[in-house]
């Protein structure tokens, strides 16, 4: 039995894929919540913006309005449809919380940031009336639609179909739409503004390169149970895939910077959006397609160890589940 | 690094790039071209160098040199921006500073009177001694800012030269008390030296305050708890929030409240606990704003028999009841022997309302536990648990917030200064837990405090002895005439602090000797002079203030204290083996005739900010990566190791690609297998000594630490038993207090620079005090 055969698998034990348990359990250990974001001294920093800037913060509250109820919808629609494990089903219902506490925590932005119900409703209205991010949504609808008819994997076809599909969501939209906005995001940052919105935006961060992770995890099982399937034809459709999610990205990035911005243009989010591509397409054990480098330093410190000083930011990365039991002579 | 949109109104790059032509001539490993970087419309002169100067600071992990790139242009920036207020000498900052309101009319007199001497003082390359971080964080954060254009007053030199005088200089009325302290050049000269060389730093609030209109330079205030009912406790959180106004960090016991359940005689009621009291303290402390700069902090301490331990451990738990939560607040367990001894012989433990046993809190040692049997015996406990069961949730807490602190009650009375009459008892440690005073309800205790960078302190690969008493010997006196410069925000502070006169000098870059001289941390040798080095400068320090004693007084209190028995520190530890015993003799009779300026002289806090600044490891911590990262409310920084980076480089082993291993590993090198062996067990991270190592050290230099020490301690994966292992080893070795369980997230974010065929947990993510440094 493998991972894409159809069906309702119940068995936990034994366990097919003990992976996916282990990353279900570190991502219970990594719970925050929206009420830990402390959002009060992002208000007088957005007093401060440029119109310019000002432009771009909304742009991008905006996106974040919709993106991760688009990703909960496919995950719902399609994954934890096809993916018939229920070890990786506990993982994908965990995923789904997270997307849950995102969606939560940029709505409460929003309401922070746009206190006119007018403003609010416009936002949300972004995924149908501003050109940038509906070509983005329409993107990533497309990508849902492809699969949703069909019931069952059944032949070689349906499964490559959905292999697509489910590295579509991980490779080019939480891989690179947002990994795109996180940009912006830690580019405000580094200029010292909206510490709220980049500490809420941290954790996302944290939660969708385990999204991410978790699907290549997927791709990788089922290669290896399937070699067949991922052929040159796939490669190709998905470097073609990725070719057009760099390019919707891009005109988002010409929405938002306009003629540019202190420390960031649009020629800057190109080279961004190409380099985080190709690390999409190495990580799938295909060739780069662009060569291009990162030119942005302060994504560059998203690698690094962090530390903060708790007068100014809270702290999070604490564990929520600890086991064992008192003992006072065990090594450590 | 290219850009397609044309700037239509570019400013001209060729200056700027001739800056980093000049900043970059002695370092041959750093490429200027590599600055370069996009140009938008509208960007000036200035903009373009601060791009170019972040720039280089994100390449500091490719080459540390950058980090000195960075400064360079950082001072020029900083001089320049300076300029445009119309400063350029020390009389200017100063003359700025003080026509603005900012400076005290004594500072702004001294400095007319003494000006072109004062000039001289400035070390015109003293700024080059900065790594960027340092003096980016002294740009955005210590450095005097104009009110409105929020334009610096002042270079790093004039900020430090400024201090030195704000401490050193004369004073007409200092402080709360008024009295007249005489200066001059020569002493401002002095303490000018060891700031610039970034030898020894005050603590944040002095570097913050030192000179200015109202100069509270105290970083720590401990406070009794409230007495067990409402106008105290609505009188303590007056004082905590002035306390707390003017940047203060707060430590407050809750011990003496009634429990939950306990009957209200003036209105039949039953009592909700201290929980409902604490959430109102959160919300104060949230609201008040230090200088702009930031929330407020405070630590509640709860003494373990208490009724509603559980709901106090629960506090700063992400789930259940928000309306039973304290985010603000830090918390510490304040524990007796008798409790760590139940969990030892795995029996029970009893908690009871403090309305029944009101005595408990002012008694230690012998005293409490008879008083504790007695009430056991007289049925008056609320509640029996399993002391191990409470041990657990205690290791629990710890494990997923890092906070509910273990620190000692009886260690901290029985071998402290201050406790020899049994009407003095101390009740609690501070916000950071190095700080061990008496408090009653109208004293609160109060530490001014300053470290010593020990990485300044090393010369040829060995330490500098004789620099390293010196230095000693400028701080102590120094945080004594701090004590009548600062300001108290509140009377009950003002009394304990010139009663006392305690004081808190610590240490930083202890890790950087240790690398220097190619020690490994855990090694028997790093032991010997870590215990080495705290023995010098306790020495120093007491000797120092034995001669302020002899020249003014010795402080008011002198009579109750051990010292004035003849019992110094150093007697309450059986097994201290001093390398000095004739000094310490010698001690011994000078403190006898002179008496000490000084209740208690040596604390060690966390050092975090001023460790940014002097560039050094955070007090006697070993580094948590060889790569980390800083984020501050002005951005994110990367540091890098300088030693191991060195080290590689001697050997041929630094590149681009062992560099993402490193980055990769988060900070780690003990899984990459070129590294010499010897270099992979020299550059453990905290993460990986054994945690023994760091509380055996700790518990070596115990006897020169008349206070206490901010000892974190790291566990990536916490599991309760060898948590309660660790804390019970701490407390049987003597330590009088723990802070932080470091710990690290189970997921983390994916790398975006470096290749993604290996993806590791990343990040713990530690806090920091500022206000303790």
């Amino acid at each position: 039995m493998s991972l894409l055969d159809p069906g309702l698998d119940l068995t936990l034990r034994p366990m097919r894929y003990p992976d996916f348990y282990e990353r279900y359990r570190a991502a219970i250990r990594n719970t925050w919540t929206v009420e830990e974001v402390d959002l009060g001294n992002d208000l007088p920093d957005l007093a401060t913006l440029s119109p310019g800037e000002r432009h771009l913060v909304n742009r991008l509250v905006a996106f974040f309005a919709t993106g991760d109820t688009i990703v909960a919808n496919n995950l719902v629609l399609n994954l934890y449809r096809h993916i018939n494990a229920p070890e990786a089903r506990l993982y994908l219902s965990r995923q789904l919380f997270e997307e849950a506490v995102h969606v939560q925590f940029y709505l409460t932005l929003l309401d922070t940031y746009l206190p006119d119900d007018a403003e609010r409703a416009k936002a949300f209205d972004a995924v149908e009336n501003i050109p940038s991010i509906a070509a983005k949504a329409q993107f990533c609808f497309r990508w849902i639609d492809s699969v949703f008819d069909l019931p069952q994997l059944s032949s070689l076809e349906d499964r490559r179909k959905f292999l697509l599909n489910l590295i579509c969501f991980a490779a080019c939209i939480e891989g690179l739409f947002f990994y795109g906005a996180f940009a912006y995001v830690y580019w405000l940052r580094s200029r010292g503004l909206l510490d709220g919105l980049a500490t809420g935006t941290n954790w996302v961060f944290r939660d969708e390169s385990m999204h991410m992770d978790f699907a290549f995890a997927v791709v990788d099982v089922v290669r290896a149970e399937e070699p067949a399937l991922f052929d040159e034809d796939m490669g190709k459709a998905v470097t073609l895939m990725l070719e057009e999610a760099v390019e919707t990205e891009l005109a988002f990035a010409e929405d938002l910077c306009g003629a540019g911005l202190p420390g960031m243009t649009t020629g800057d989010m190109r080279e961004y959006l190409q380099y985080v591509a190709d690390q999409r397409l190495a990580r799938l054990g295909l060739p780069a397609r662009y060569g291009s480098r990162n030119p942005f330093p302060f994504m560059a410190l998203q690698d690094v160890q962090e530390l903060a000083n708790f007068f100014e930011r809270r702290v999070t990365a604490y564990q929520v589940a600890v086991g064992g039991s008192v003992s006072l002579d065990e090594d450590f | 690094m290219t850009s397609t949109i044309e700037a239509p109104t570019g400013p001209d790059t060729a200056p700027l790039e001739a800056a980093i032509a000049h900043a970059a001539r002695d370092l041959p490993d750093v490429d200027p071209g590599a600055l370069a970087g996009g140009v938008w419309p509208g960007a000036t002169e200035a903009d373009l160098r601060m791009r170019a100067i972040e720039t280089a600071a994100a390449m500091v992990v490719e080459e540390p040199s950058y980090s000195r790139l960075a400064a360079r242009l950082l001072s020029v920036h900083i001089a320049e921006e300076a300029a445009t207020q119309g400063v350029v000498s020390f009389a200017d900052a100063v003359r700025a500073g003080h026509d603005l309101g900012l400076l005290a009319d004594d500072l702004a007199g001294f400095v007319a009177v003494n000006s072109g001497a004062l000039d001289d003082l400035i070390d015109p390359d003293a700024d080059g001694r900065f790594e960027y971080f340092g003096l980016r964080t002294v740009y955005d954060r210590y450095l005097l800012r104009h009110p409105l254009t929020r334009k610096v007053l002042e270079t790093p030199q004039h900020f430090l030269l400024r201090v030195a005088c704000g401490l050193m200089g004369e004073v007409g009325s200092a402080g709360t008390s008024g009295v007249t302290l005489p200066g001059s050049v020569a002493g401002v000269a002095e303490l000018y030296r060891v700031l610039s060389r970034l030898a020894y730093l005050p603590s944040s609030p002095t570097l913050f305050n030192a000179g200015a209109r109202r100069p509270q330079l105290s970083s720590c205030f401990l406070l009794d708890s409230p007495r067990d009912e409402l106008d105290s406790i609505y009188e303590r959180y007056a004082q905590i929030a002035r306390l707390s106004k003017y940047a203060g960090g707060i430590g407050v016991s809750w011990s003496r409240i009634r429990s939950r359940g306990s009957l209200i005689r003036g209105t039949n009621g039953l009592s909700n606990g201290i929980v409902p009291w604490l959430r109102t303290l959160d919300a104060s402390v949230a609201a008040v704003n230090q200088g702009g700069r930031r929330k407020g902090a405070a630590c509640v301490y709860l003494e373990t028999w208490h009724a509603d331990i559980d709901e106090f451990l629960q506090l700063r738990d992400g789930t259940g009841e928000e309306s039973r939560r304290t985010h603000n607040l830090h918390l510490a367990n304040w524990v007796p022997d008798e409790f760590m001894r139940r969990v030892e012989a795995d029996s029970t433990w009893s908690l009871f309302d403090p309305k029944d046993v009101p005595e408990f809190v002012d008694l230690w040692g012998d005293a409490f536990d008879s008083a504790y049997r007695a009430a056991e015996s007289r049925g008056l406990a609320v509640k029996t648990v399993n002391a191990r069961e409470l041990y657990g949730r205690m290791m629990r807490t710890l494990a997923q917030t890092g906070n509910g602190w273990m620190t000692f009650k009886d260690a901290a009375n029985r071998t402290s200064n201050q406790t020899a009459r049994p009407e003095n008892t101390i009740h609690l440690s501070n916000l950071c837990t190095e700080i061990l005073e008496v408090t009653s309800d109208d004293e609160t205790a109060v530490c001014n405090l300053g470290s010593i960078n020990l990485a300044a302190h090393v010369v040829d690969k060995n330490v500098d002895w004789t620099g390293l008493r010196d230095t000693v010997r400028t701080a102590v006196r120094v945080l004594d005439r701090t004590i009548d410069l600062s300001y108290y925000p509140t009377g009950q502070a003002a009394g304990a602090n010139n009663k006392w006169r305690p004081i808190g000098l610590g240490v930083m870059g202890l890790a950087d000797v240790f690398f220097a001289l190619g020690l490994d941390f855990d090694s028997p040798e790093a032991l010997a002079l870590s215990t080495r080095i705290a023995e010098e400068i306790a020495l120093a320090a007491y000797d120092t203030s034995a001669d302020l004693a002899s020249e003014r007084s010795a402080h008011p209190s002198y009579a109750d204290t051990r010292t004035a028995q003849g019992v110094l520190h150093l007697d309450h530890w059986a097994d201290a083996a001093p390398t000095r015993p004739d000094a310490w003799a010698a001690l011994r009779e000078k403190v006898a005739r002179t008496g000490l300026r000084n209740s208690l002289l040596i604390a060690i806090a966390p050092t975090a900010t001023i460790a940014s600044i002097a560039g050094c490891a955070e007090c006697i911590e070993p580094p948590v990566a060889n790569v980390f990262k800083r984020e501050t409310l002005s951005g994110e920084f990367l540091q890098v190791n300088r030693y191991l980076v060195e080290e590689l480089k001697a050997r041929g082993l630094w590149s681009a690609s062992l560099r993402e291993r490193i980055v990769r590993a988060e900070g780690s090198i003990a899984g990459i297998a070129e590294i010499p062996a010897e270099l992979r067990s020299r550059f453990r991270t905290a993460w990986e000594l054994p945690q023994r190592a760091l509380i055996d050290l700790a518990a070596a230099r115990a006897p020169y630490v008349d206070q206490s020490q901010s000892l974190n301690l790291f566990m990536a994966a916490p599991e309760i038993g060898k948590l309660s292992s660790m804390y019970a080893y701490a407390w049987r070795k003597g330590l009088k207090t723990t802070y932080y369980l470091r710990s690290r997230p189970a997921t983390a974010i994916a790398k975006t620079t470096v290749a993604p065929s290996l993806i590791q947990l990343d990040v713990e993510n530690p806090e920091i005090c500022e206000a303790c440094q």
